[in-house]
């Protein structure tokens, strides 16, 4: 049994600027180029949105990152709904969520779901980019973390990597399986930064970050943007490009609670997330054909995968190939854009636009043929948040 | 040389904490009314919302949570140290301690090892709660 409104929104315009190493714009700028594209893949017209909501990334915490006066900017002056959103990796999902039960209701009828960012500077690291913001100098506790020589998301994901691998007998070189693979997705896609084909051997050779996370354990920093439009199946139908309609939604955050009674880094939010959404579509883990899940590290994806229930715990690594180089490897049809990883980082709408891609069926040489049920995940803090849609080219 | 890695910044609630490292005593929070120690400070329990609490001083046993080598150079000061080890560290008493192992062989590092607090008075204003194997 499904939920009456599986089938009754969907994503009818997708922009994706250009991504990586663009300089000499802002935030905003990336935002207006998304719209503008999602706007013109859509079919519609400026004056068509009525909804708006945003989610900035790393610059949102600079405080250079888009918020409220993204509308002024834009010039949206038929706002029915409005808002900042922010779960972190898990937002993009969330937007999407909030944007269906508004259209679903009437509360508004194209509603824009932006993330946009622009954190890289030119001649400065992604590193410098992303550890930058957590140099603010802690004031009590959180204090020691820069003491004992703590820093970035890396470290909390090796933490975290580091816990599963031990419990389960995962290897640098099973994690190295899921970078290869992703790449050879990203070959195929014109969106992506990384597109040099990656063997094993480059990835053991590229250098350390937190151990046991290799750089090509690591997502890429990104420019850009991606603009979702949300509406009702009915209107979706007749505009310029195929809907993806959405079937399934849901959300799922266990927090982080640094105490005995709370397991961290073998679990995530996708356990309930994922119960939840598979419950509104009326699917479940077998019927799934393509996943695109956040995969802020290699790691993030194995986890994500058993979460769902498409592998037992522990074996997620058993989707991939011994040598996901080896041409005659069979890829799972897991981040089929390349993700994060190696396509672009755009927070949790990079699994989304891949998502929308593959579920139109347009997705060029990278296209996966049975795509009747692409499960799209978000994931912010440390899995500390979670969020999930399940997007079909179908209606029905 | 003079010590020139980040030092811990006290406020008004965590200072006792901080003069106990001083005296070598790891302090933490305990809440009578959900029996709970709390770690890092919070002005009330996450588990029951209680605002009255008291410091406890730790047996300071515990063991790997889990941990990691840091071999990107993030601040200045860690470059004769990369790579170093990180840990999570899991008290007896229930709290979880990010944390630096000391006294351990990389290769000796697992989840699960049994580690005891090791104060490193790295200053003569500050110690640090670090880990060693117990």
């Amino acid at each position: 049994m499904s939920d009456p409104i599986r089938g009754q929104t969907a994503i009818c315009g997708l922009g994706i600027t250009e991504m990586g190493k663009v300089y000499g714009h802002d935030a905003s700028w990336f935002a207006g180029e998304s719209i503008r594209l999602a706007v013109e893949d859509a079919g519609l017209n400026k004056d068509d949105i009525d909804g708006l909501l945003v989610n900035p990334g790393i610059t949102g915490m600079m405080g250079t990152g888009i918020s409220i006066p993204l509308q002024g900017y834009l010039g949206l002056r038929n706002l029915r709904l409005l808002n900042h959103m922010n779960s972190f990796g898990a937002t993009a999902s969330a937007m999407v969520q909030y944007a269906a039960f508004a259209v679903h209701h009437g509360m508004a009828n194209y509603v824009a779901c932006i993330f946009s960012d622009a954190p890289l500077q030119q001649g400065g690291s992604a590193g410098a980019a992303y550890g930058g913001a957590g140099r603010r100098g802690p004031t009590g506790m959180a204090s020691l973390m820069p003491a004992f020589g703590f820093y970035g998301a890396n470290t909390s994901y090796a933490l975290a990597a580091r816990r599963y691998m031990e419990r389960y007998g995962i290897t640098n070189n099973d994690l190295g399986r899921v970078s290869v693979t992703q790449r050879r997705y990203a070959v195929d896609n014109p969106h992506a930064t990384m597109r040099q084909p990656l063997t094993l051997e480059d990835y053991h050779n590229s250098r350390w970050i937190v151990e046991p996370f290799h750089l090509l354990d690591c997502c890429l920093v990104s420019n850009g943007a991606v603009c979702t439009i949300v509406t009702t199946a009915e209107r979706a139908r007749d505009l310029k490009s195929s809907p993806a309609y959405v079937w399934g939604m849901g959300q799922g955050h266990p927090g982080n609670f640094p105490h005995a009674e709370v397991e961290v880094g073998t679990t995530s939010g996708a356990t309930i997330a994922g119960e939840t959404a598979y419950k509104m579509a009326g699917v479940g883990p077998d019927d799934v054909d393509i996943c695109e899940f956040y995969d802020c590290y290699t790691y993030t994806v194995l986890r994500t995968i058993e979460d769902y229930g498409l592998a037992k715990p522990g074996e997620a690594i058993g989707l991939y190939p011994e040598d996901p180089a080896d041409p005659e490897a069979e890829l799972p049809t897991i981040n089929t854009g390349g993700g994060q990883l190696s396509s672009y980082y755009m927070w949790g709408m990079t699994p989304i636009s891949e998502g929308v891609i593959q579920a139109r069926g347009s997705g060029g040489d990278r296209q996966i043929e049975k795509n009747d049920i692409v499960l799209c995940s978000g994931n912010g803090g440390t899995l500390d948040t979670h969020g999930t849609l399940i997007l079909s080219p179908n209606a029905n | 040389m003079a010590y020139d890695k980040p030092l811990p910044s006290p406020d008004e609630n965590t200072q006792p904490f901080f003069d106990g490292l001083k005296d070598h005593k790891l302090l933490l929070q305990y809440f009578p009314s959900a029996d709970h120690y709390q770690y890092p400070y919070s002005d009330r329990c996450y588990k029951d919302w209680s605002t009255d609490w008291e410091w406890r001083e730790s047996a300071g046993n515990g063991e790997v949570y889990t941990w990691v080598r840091m071999h990107q150079l993030y601040h200045p000061s860690w470059k004769a140290e990369i790579p170093y080890t990180l840990a999570v560290v899991q008290l007896d008493e229930g709290p979880r301690m990010h944390t630096n192992l000391v006294n351990v062989p990389v290769e000796e590092v697992h989840v699960g090892l049994r580690v005891k607090v090791a104060f490193d008075d790295v200053t003569d204003e500050f110690t640090l709660p670090k880990f060693e194997p117990a």
